[in-house]
């Protein structure tokens, strides 16, 4: 059973806080959907609106043509893991994993048969009968897993569940979970404030601040076109030069920075949006060069990448960071240009 | 100076103090109920023999697990209402709960003496509302005994069980919800065994407390309704007879220690967290 | 999850059956009468300058409060290094230390109180005073180890490390970087010790004598002889003391810390 699920125009408040405005969210059939942010940017608190533990103010809460809105949490069905693992401490493994089975009447054999079963596929056939203080964090993880997915849910959902393990763990846990999310073709929702976790396993990222989505688009995208100057300084897009267009010159723009310098851009690669305008560019998104059309700059501190040298550069536009290449290093205090490489910048509205 | 040699040094005034002035003390007292000339054990077997000392036993024993049991039920249901409440009223009730509890003894069970009394208020008010036509002889019942210990340790129960609730996590009840259970299932298969431990630490403290109280049986149960406390007293300082108060003083040991041990034990065995 | 309303009237009628009796005896300390009565028939403070008048009460107050404060701070004086020597020195002390200086919790007040009458009072001919500041320093034991240890097992024995380092010797680095930053718990333990050791009756019942007593015992010997409402005036008088405590620990450590 594969259902979608959508938010429609919700709003929510803690107190008198406002913490979600106007939110639409659709996650389509086995599609996973991750919400990625900073702390206090609404993830967690949709993700609490979805499992019923908080009432939006206004809007409306759907999962395929059932309307969750009002629906008390336990009446809901959806598979949780949560940032704790809140697993019963009273309670051993397989106790864990047939909560659900018991709630919904269950009987002892069948329900020991299928907690057994996820209990395996999860990994964890020889500790059943152990109690969660006496397992590790990641096999904690799994029992949190295993519990959620017995229930067969039609919809997942997952509150930043990798950040209590530890780095190598956590990138074994999250395939894991992405194998086990699309073996059951389950719809997903999964909040993170880790980018590298969020693009690693989602079909689509929504990057959110301030109780909106700024964003939501396939990891591909977010990473090289993001839509705006939030979206893009998140993604690591470090250098936001401002321009201002100042005329046409056959199949180029020209622009200038507001401490001078005059830069050409093509109209075959870049499309300018206004007038007024920002280059977003990563550091490997200039090229350092001795002398072109680009970004006049006097080269400072040069520092090693491994991949790359990077140099502080100081420009008519302040001080940006660019890439050179490793056969080349330039001495600091060289004079040189910065040209800008048309698949790795965006011009974004200023 | 090692370190070892430092510890023990900071220690050792402390630990002489417990020595000299618990240890020794309570081991003679101890030691005095075996020196009979009939056997060690004469002592014990008069104790338990003698009809009077066993009712007075008995009378402690069913006093204090009344107590403890009305505490719980009335503690728990309180407390869970107090961690349920919203941060300002909450610190109002806790505030309300630890007045009482710092309050003395003497001062709570003479409050009972005024209410209870022959021309208290509580007689006062049935007679008003008709519902009795003369006043009732309540004080030196042990329903006036129980009734002020109740007063007594429902605050300790309600600041214990504030304490056990709280560290349930909130994630917990939520995971219950969310795998279907109905906030009373919840309840009983979440809450409730994760309370045990802590419900039952708060038991102990409200029995061995009842079981050994002093003032309070002396006001409100008096010479009639003599429990273990007022009996120890009344043999040493009364009648002078050393041995009979010691002995009562191990019975008091014995069964005190014994509930905090295999209470504590089975708190532990039913504590998960502990593992 | 919200709570029931039935639930809710049940706490209420609970905190009600907690707090009406206290203020019953407000009330019948300030009654005109002889007797004890609630509601008070006419409005007086005559029972509380009768406390003053009842020379028994004025100095056994003195009494009282001399051997709360004496008691604890006899206690914190060796209880102090004791927890200390339990935080810091971990490793170097046998767990079980923890629980000797619970021992006058774990054993019955009342028998504890007969003991040392039998064994210190009589067997070592201590003076009541003596006798009496003794059991009263081993009665508030626990709460000094017990609440300071919660402190300084709280404290990153890194700081002092610190302060020795930059050559502070250590009995220095103890008072000037230690005790400060467990102000808090020391303050709290304290004032616990001193309510504890102010409202003791199963200790002091047995080690008072002739001449010296304390506030709860000489009340309860009031009580037996005399039924007027000077009593609610003195337990009133000690109700404000608790007022003054809790307004302490809230201060320092929070109430909160009553529910751990």
């Amino acid at each position: 059973m594969t259902v979608s699920l959508s938010l429609s125009g919700i709003t929510a408040h803690y107190g008198t806080t406002k913490v979600l405005e106007d939110l639409d969210l659709h996650v389509g059939e086995g599609e996973l959907v991750s919400l990625l942010g900073s702390s206090g940017c609404g993830k967690t608190t949709t993700l609490r609106l979805v499992a019923g533990f908080l009432e939006p103010t206004t809007g409306s809460i759907k999962l395929g043509d059932r309307d969750l809105t009002r629906l008390p949490a336990h009446a809901r069905n959806i598979g949780l893991v949560f940032q704790t693992y809140a697993l019963f401490p009273h309670l051993t493994v397989r106790d864990n994993v047939a909560f659900g089975l018991k709630q919904r009447g269950i009987g002892g054999a069948e329900r020991r048969k299928r907690a057994d079963t996820m209990i395996d596929r999860v990994g964890l056939g020889d500790f059943a009968d152990r109690y969660p203080a006496n397992l590790s964090g990641g096999q904690r993880q799994r029992v949190a897993l295993a519990r959620a997915l017995v229930i067969e849910p039609p919809l997942l959902m997952f509150d930043e569940p990798l950040s209590n393990l530890d780095a190598k763990l956590r990138v074994d846990m999250r395939v894991e979970i992405r194998r086990l999310q699309q073996a059951n073709g389950t719809t997903a929702v999964y909040v993170t404030h880790d980018q590298e976790e969020a693009f690693s396993i989602s079909d689509r990222v929504a990057i959110m601040n301030a109780g909106r989505i700024m964003q939501l688009d396939t990891p591909e995208v977010l990473y090289s076109r993001p839509a705006n100057a939030f979206v893009a300084d998140f993604v690591g897009f470090e250098n936001m030069i401002p321009l201002r267009a100042v005329a046409e010159a056959g199949d180029a723009v020209r622009a200038e920075m507001p401490g001078g310098g005059v830069l050409t851009l093509p109209k075959e690669h870049f499309t300018v949006p206004s007038k007024e305008f920002i280059l977003a560019t990563r550091p490997e998104g200039l090229l350092v060069a001795p002398a072109g059309d680009g970004i006049p700059t006097t080269l400072g501190l040069r520092t090693y990448l491994g991949r790359a040298y990077q140099y502080q550069c100081d420009t008519p536009g302040g001080e940006i960071k660019a890439n050179g290449p490793l056969a080349q290093p330039f001495e600091s205090g060289t004079n040189a240009v910065l040209i800008p490489q048309p698949e790795q910048c965006c011009l974004l509205p200023a | 100076m090692t370190p070892r040699l430092r510890a023990w040094a900071l220690s050792a005034p402390a630990l002489f103090l417990v020595a000299l002035f618990l240890g020794l003390p309570v081991l003679s007292t101890l030691a005095t109920t075996f020196g009979d000339p009939k056997g060690p054990f004469a002592q014990y077997a008069a104790f338990f023999d003698s009809r009077f000392r066993m009712t007075v036993l008995w009378r402690t024993m069913e006093v204090a697990v009344i107590t403890t049991t009305i505490s719980v039920i009335v503690g728990f249901m309180t407390a869970w209402v107090v961690a349920k409440s919203p941060a300002r009223i909450k610190s109002l009730l806790i505030i309300a709960a630890v007045f009482p509890l710092l309050t003395g003894v003497v001062v709570r069970s003479f409050a009972w003496l005024i209410i209870l009394g022959k021309n208290g208020i509580l007689n006062d008010t049935l007679l008003w509302l008709g519902l009795i036509s003369e006043p009732l002889s309540m004080l030196y019942t042990q329903f006036s005994v129980t009734i002020a210990m109740v007063y007594l340790f429902v605050p300790l129960m309600i600041l214990t069980l504030v304490g056990v609730l709280e560290a349930i996590p909130q994630d917990l009840t939520e995971a219950a919800a969310s795998l279907g259970a109905t906030p009373a299932a919840a309840f009983r298969q979440v809450v409730l065994p994760m309370a045990v431990p802590g419900l039952i630490v708060g038991s102990v403290l409200v029995f061995t407390g009842s079981f050994t109280s002093y003032a309070t049986p002396q006001l409100l149960g008096g010479e009639r309704q003599m429990m273990m406390g007022t009996f120890l007293y009344q043999r040493a300082m009364v009648t002078f007879d050393w041995v009979g108060a010691s002995t009562i003083a191990a019975v008091m040991v014995v069964v005190t220690l014994t509930t905090v041990l295999v209470m504590s034990k089975l708190a532990r065995r039913l504590n998960p967290v502990a593992g | 999850m919200k709570t029931h309303p039935l639930l809710i009237a049940f706490a209420v009628l609970t905190f009600a059956f907690l707090i009406g009796p206290l203020i019953i005896i407000i009330g019948t300390s300030l009654s005109n009468t002889s007797y004890l009565t609630f509601p008070p028939e006419g409005l007086s403070l005559k029972w509380y300058e009768n406390i003053f008048e009842i020379s028994a009460f004025r100095r056994t107050m003195v009494t009282s409060f001399m051997l709360a404060v004496g008691g604890t701070a006899l206690s914190m004086l060796i209880g102090i290094p004791a927890a200390y020597a339990m935080a810091r020195y971990r490793y170097e002390l046998p767990a079980f230390l923890g629980n000797i200086y619970v021992l006058p919790i774990l054993i019955p007040e009342i028998v504890l109180g007969f003991s040392l009458m039998k064994s210190v009072a009589v067997g070592m001919d201590f003076p009541i005073m003596a006798a009496l500041l003794v059991g009263h320093a081993l009665l508030v034991l626990p709460y000094c180890v017990r609440v300071v240890g919660a402190s300084l097992n709280a404290f990153d024995f890194s700081i002092e490390e610190a302060a020795v380092s930059l050559g502070c010797p250590r009995w220095k680095a103890f008072f000037t970087v230690v005790l400060p930053n467990v102000r808090a718990g020391i303050i709290a333990g304290f004032i616990l010790a001193f309510i504890t050791s102010l409202n003791d009756v199963s200790i002091s019942i047995f080690l008072t004598g002739p001449g010296v007593s304390t506030l709860p015992i000489q009340l309860l010997a009031h009580m037996e002889q005399f039924f007027d409402p000077t009593i609610a005036s003195v337990s009133v008088l000690l109700m404000f003391v608790t007022v003054g405590v809790m307004a302490i620990v809230e201060r320092t450590l929070g109430l909160t810390f009553l529910t751990k």
